[in-house]
């Protein structure tokens, strides 16, 4: 199947908006998205955005059962190791299920690894739910290394309450 | 013990080099650092930069023993996103020379890092800690965050050297 990967716009909002809630519908966290389109439109494409987005389109007489052509989304941002130096860090990679065994997941991986190649990255990271073995063994089968596994990494997220009271501790400048 | 935190500027990058060295001496890996000096310049202190650092620093009469530094910590961090809640800041390093702990030098960074998330509008602060270094983690849990790995089951995982070169192949 034909498809073409290319740099997000500002206009594709509302289609990533789509599929980030159709990625957390797969994740079975649906009620946890409270991002809207509005919000990818001012941190994406603002002057020093918060994230960079690939999307992949089919044409026309490829678009799927409801009329969409655009049909996946990576999203990444750049990260620092002060051991290596610069990193790109793959937040989100989504095929819409329809179009899923055509090389549009491969090919969105390899071109935010081309992407951060440019940029002279050392690293592609990303994270993964340990259940979800489809693409664990995706990534995997790519060379990814699961450091949570070989080598204990674990998540740490302060947010709400325990967010706040951590910031309003901070010294004076 | 009095003491300061400030944004680093570019003349603190020889001090952020021999920290960044510390702290890979304690993490058991001194030997996989690589960078210099000059990326620390050019990465943090361009106009698109790759991170973001603070440092903590002392008065002259309590500069170290060895060395005769003032800047005894730092933080680095970057902005992220989460295609659920959106803004999200990152915190890469934490470290304070180890003459200097048990005076809040650490957790004030880490407060200051939350601060300055909370002010560009950034609904979490995220970062990863090593199961083996119970210490540091019992430290965050102390603080009100969760283990996101032990909760969910999310994984890090990372492309590089070859597979990376393979993978970015048109």
């Amino acid at each position: 199947m034909k498809f073409k990967i290319r740099p997000a716009t500002k206009e594709d909002c509302k289609e990533i908006s789509r599929m980030i809630m159709e990625l957390a519908v797969y994740e079975k966290m649906p009620d946890q998205v409270k991002i809207t389109h509005e919000d990818l439109e001012r941190d994406g494409f603002c002057q020093n955005p918060f994230f960079e987005c690939l999307v992949a389109e089919v044409p026309e007489e490829h678009k799927s059962t409801e009329g969409f052509t655009v049909v996946g989304y990576g999203l990444y941002f750049y990260n620092y190791s002060t051991w290596e130096g610069r990193t790109v860090y793959l937040e989100d990679l989504y095929v819409m299920p329809e179009f899923r065994g055509n090389g549009i997941g491969k090919g969105l991986l390899s071109k935010v690894a081309q992407v951060g190649k440019k940029k002279r990255c050392v690293r592609l990271n990303l994270s993964v739910l340990d259940w979800n073995t489809p693409s664990r063994d995706f990534y995997a089968a790519k060379g990814a290394r699961d450091l949570t596994d070989s080598e204990g990494w674990h998540f740490i997220r302060f947010d709400g309450q325990n967010l706040d009271n951590l910031a309003n501790e901070a010294p004076e400048d | 013990m009095e003491y300061s935190i400030r944004a680093a500027s570019v003349e603190d990058c020889k001090d952020i080099r021999r920290l960044i060295g510390e702290l890979a001496e304690y993490e058991k890996v001194a030997d996989e650092v690589t960078i210099t000096q000059r990326d620390l310049e050019r990465d943090g202190f361009s106009e698109n930069p790759f991170f973001h650092c603070i440092i903590a620093e002392v008065p002259e009469q309590h500069k170290t023993k060895e060395g005769d530094h003032t800047k005894i910590g730092y933080a680095t961090y970057f902005y992220n996103y989460n295609t659920w809640c959106g803004r999200a800041i990152y915190m890469g390093d934490l470290y304070v020379m180890s003459e200097f702990r048990g005076k809040g030098i650490g957790r004030a960074l880490m407060s200051k890092v939350a601060q300055l998330g909370r002010a560009a509008g950034c609904r979490q602060l995220n970062f990863t800690v090593m199961d083996w270094n119970k210490s540091a983690r019992d430290f965050y849990l102390r603080q009100g965050c969760v283990d996101i790995t032990a909760n969910t089951g999310k994984h890090f995982m990372r492309c590089e050297g070859e597979a990376l070169e393979h993978l970015a192949q048109p």
